[in-house]
């Protein structure tokens, strides 16, 4: 006949060295997946793609130090769909003709910024951010200038990555 | 009839026994008013699964749709501006009634030994019930949902060291997208309500093994010093739970069931337009309770102390909260023999109220 437990001091050890094995073992093969499946996106790399923005002889005759918001649409892979994620580049020319792609999205936290030409600047609807035209914080919270988008020009076409240039963290987006 | 039914279960379970037991348990008798606070938040949780699982039969979690099918169920289903409008006053008053059951139980010093565990358990349904209303927030899959989302995020990104992480596994990738919402519907519909379920009952059954404190008025009888520890074990007189109890913690239920109805009905939730990043003038707006936060966030400019408003303040004042119990150790119970932390928690509650309140005011840029 088997012995319970209570006579025997070592099978109760054993059988709750047992329990708590088997409680392991099931906890450890259940947690794997699951940790596998909620830190997927990090092994994801991301869908990078170019898109038109328009014209630089269109561009170039926009009025210098006014921002101009043109939209951008990126045709991306996300997850299990293909989407179109529309974004606004800002587009600005300073005095000696140089263009500027800027993102509109705060760099505090990503807010939508509003141009105010009244007082020359962008201001962040969510906690009081300023930039001036081009793009440096000049008020509020933001930790860093205005994010400028990876773009290029290919026979007076320019186009723009979804990704911003110097942002090793991607924040944004 | 019901006599054979109640004895076909005595016999094999003995049920009429179990349930003595449960209503049975003896409840401070003076105070008996502030104690229905608690069973108010657990009435509240119910209306909110029930309306939840019931708004499921049409709500879509993909972002494209969001937004469509809450409009559907407000507009165009049966009584469905009903159902959402009570799940969204049900969530506003649930938050609202977790600060005063707080409050009560803080300056009524109820967190004290041997009640340190429920204060702990407490925070964390105050934690979770706190991150359900936001997510709720985001599966509308308007404007503000969106760039909630965003934001918050971007919040979570300035974790030291697992910060950037972090952003990713939420967003389910780099960028807010479909797999972002699909996220945030799986947490808010699953993972923090089962916690909340499993939570509530541990709550209520510490309570019923130190049983209920109450306000130091239950014990003035007493002839024992305040901080001897052996006055706080017996109030002067209880009552027993089942009927006393429960007929207040009814009345104020439905007191409050029927001001979220009278609100669902009359205001209903406002969904507002579909979400559109390409927004030239839109300015985000926080609920309510996120407010004080948002407020914080205008504070500290700059790389260096950004991290001040999104991780330090906000982590050390929850840390601070969770250990609450363990931080104040003194027996003293009434909030007239502890000045300090009835002034500090009058203080506190005073904070919040003050930067509820400007943090709600319009802002500049939308007004210009
Ligand atoms: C979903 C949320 C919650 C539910 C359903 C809930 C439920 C209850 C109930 C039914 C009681 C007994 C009656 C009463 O004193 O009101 C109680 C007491 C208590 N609760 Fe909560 N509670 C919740 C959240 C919290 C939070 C956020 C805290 C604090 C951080 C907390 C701390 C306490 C303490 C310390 C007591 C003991 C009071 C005493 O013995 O005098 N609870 N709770
Ligand atoms: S997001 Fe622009 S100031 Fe915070």
């Amino acid at each position: 006949m088997t012995k319970s437990s209570e006579e025997s001091p070592s099978r109760r050890t054993f059988m709750m060295v047992v329990i708590g094995l088997i409680s392991a073992v099931v906890g450890v093969a259940v947690a794997i997946p699951i940790l596998g499946e909620v830190l997927s996106p990090l092994f994801k790399k991301r869908d990078i793609v170019w898109s038109k923005l328009g014209k630089v002889s269109d561009l170039k005759n926009i009025e210098p130090l006014v921002p101009k918001f043109v939209p951008v649409y990126f045709r991306v892979k996300e997850g299990w769909t293909v989407n179109t994620l529309p974004r606004q580049v800002i587009v600005v020319k300073d005095i000696t003709g140089k263009l500027y792609f800027f993102s509109n999205q705060c760099t505090h936290l990503g807010c939508p910024l509003h141009w105010i030409p009244a007082r020359q600047k962008f201001m962040c609807p969510c906690h009081g951010g300023m930039f001036n035209v081009l793009g440096k914080v000049v008020g509020g919270p933001p930790p860093r200038p205005l994010y400028v988008w990876v773009h290029k020009i290919e026979n007076d076409t320019v186009l723009i990555q979804n990704k911003f240039l110097d942002n090793p963290k991607e924040r944004g987006v | 009839m019901f006599k054979k039914i109640q004895n076909w279960f005595d016999e094999r379970i003995g049920l009429t026994e179990l349930i003595n037991e449960f209503n049975g348990e003896r409840i401070p008798a003076r105070g008996g008013w502030a104690y229905t606070l608690g069973s108010l938040l657990a009435f509240l949780f119910t209306i909110q699964v029930v309306t939840g699982i019931f708004l499921l039969f049409y709500y879509v979690p993909y972002f494209p749709m969001a937004r469509n099918a809450t409009y559907y169920i407000k507009h165009h289903v049966l009584f469905g501006n009903i159902l959402l409008g009570i799940h969204l006053w049900g969530a506003f008053t649930m938050i609202f009634f977790l600060l005063v059951h707080m409050s009560r139980v803080y300056f009524s010093g109820s967190y004290k030994k041997p009640r340190e565990l429920q204060w702990v358990v407490g925070m964390v349904l105050f934690s979770v019930v706190v991150v359900l209303g936001l997510t709720g927030y985001m599966l509308i899959g308007n404007e503000n949902s969106w760039w909630t989302i965003n934001v918050l995020t971007n919040v979570a990104s300035h974790t030291p060291v697992i910060g950037g992480f972090l952003r990713i596994i939420v967003r389910g990738g780099t960028e807010t997208s479909v797999l972002t919402m699909q996220h945030i519907f799986a947490v808010h519909v699953w993972l923090l309500p089962i916690i909340v379920i499993m939570f509530i009952p541990v709550h209520i059954f510490l309570i019923r093994k130190t049983g209920e404190q109450g306000l130091p008025l239950e014990y003035k009888n007493s002839k024992l010093a305040d901080d001897d520890i052996n006055k706080w074990k017996h109030p002067d007189a209880t009552v027993p739970f089942f009927p006393n109890q429960l007929y207040k913690d009814m009345i104020v239920a439905l007191c409050v069931f029927a001001v979220v109805y009278m609100l669902a009905v009359v205001y209903g939730a406002p969904i507002g337009p579909m979400y559109r990043p390409l927004a030239l003038n839109f300015a985000p707006e926080a609920d309510w309770y996120f407010l004080a936060n948002e407020e914080l966030l205008k504070y500290f400019p700059g790389h260096g102390l950004i991290i001040f408003s999104t991780f330090l303040v906000p982590t050390i004042g929850f840390a601070i909260l969770f250990a609450l119990p363990f931080i104040d150790r003194g027996h003293e119970r009434s909030p007239f023999k502890r000045p300090a932390a009835a002034v500090l928690g009058i203080l506190f509650l005073l904070l919040l109220v003050y930067l509820t309140l400007i943090g709600g005011e319009p802002k500049a840029p939308a007004t210009v």
